[in-house]
């Protein structure tokens, strides 16, 4: 089994689902028998939901949905007298 | 234009119109300025328009949206807002926030336990903003929009080790910036920050020792 060293080196790659599936389990295997690295783990992948959520709680304004419409149609007209 | 061609542009505009937000998250990340943001989100989305044949149908098509994003920013925005502006953040040890909460054996799991659960959006976001451009890019688009490794790496052009190493020092960069914006709102106090500490004091003339006492006479 890798140690704790090689484990918490693997974490961000491993919350990131980077890992191959060889070292998906050998981390595993490691976070099953250590709560040390449970724990840091956990809260590791608590803290990248929280930023994920909080920041995509932002949405674009809905005047630049329109704005983006309208200079994309002025595009179309241009291909289409090309 | 025939009508296979009108079917690409129908095409383009509804999957570009669904990374909207996303483009708009990463646009204001990178200028820091909403109506920066806004042109450019739309500058972006005009060129990628034009050079949609140039897109190879089956590869990814948000990872070349944001490759776009980011070219677009670089020629035409970067330049107009200058020398990017020095960062004073301190780098750190990895896991910071793990390190500075847990203490004494007492291990957090959870941030949903900490005070780190009170920023809100604009905290997070201003955290991102302190750090320095190469990293804030990296850390949105992996981050908070979710993309691979080698997604980030054709959107800034970069090798996906450098990705990686880009993505590893920016957390530690941002988890202090995080540190820094809970600190600043008055969320911690000392290095043992939990949840479980009292509120803090109200401002003066405020506080309910005097309210309630002047209710009982």
């Amino acid at each position: 089994m890798i140690n704790c060293t090689s484990c918490i080196q693997a974490l961000h790659q491993y919350i990131d689902r980077e890992l191959s599936d060889e070292d998906i389990v050998q981390v595993k295997e490691h976070l099953d028998a250590c709560r040390g690295c449970l724990h840091q783990f956990q809260f590791e992948a608590s803290l990248r939901r929280l930023v994920r959520v909080r920041c995509q709680q932002l949405q674009a304004p809905e005047s630049l949905r329109a704005k983006i419409e309208a200079r994309l149609a002025s595009e179309r007209r241009r291909f289409l007298n090309k | 234009m025939t009508t296979e061609a009108a079917t690409t542009r129908d095409r383009f505009e509804q999957e570009a119109l669904q990374h909207l937000d996303a483009l708009y998250r990463t646009a204001l990340r990178m200028t820091r300025n909403p109506s920066d943001a806004e042109d450019l989100v739309q500058d972006a989305l005009v060129r990628a328009y034009r050079f949609y044949d140039r897109f190879e149908q089956g590869t990814n098509f948000r990872a070349w949206l944001f490759k776009i994003l980011t070219n677009t920013y670089i020629n035409s925005y970067r330049r107009k807002q200058g020398r990017p502006q020095e960062s004073s953040l301190e780098d750190t040890e990895d896991f910071f926030l793990y390190n500075q909460l847990s203490n004494d054996g007492d291990r957090v799991t959870d941030v949903e336990d900490t005070v780190l659960d009170r920023l809100g959006a604009d905290d997070i976001q201003r955290a991102i903003d302190q750090l320095p451009p190469q990293f804030r890019t990296t850390v949105q688009l992996a981050d908070v929009e979710g993309l691979s490794y080698a997604e980030v790496a054709e959107a800034t052009g970069v090798a996906k080790g450098t990705v990686m190493s880009r993505l590893f020092r920016g957390r530690r960069l941002l988890q202090r910036a995080l540190w820094d914006q809970a600190r600043g709102a008055g969320f911690t106090s000392g290095s043992k920050v939990h949840q479980e500490q009292p509120s803090p004091p109200l401002p003066d003339g405020e506080g309910s020792g005097s309210l309630v006492g002047g209710r009982r006479r």
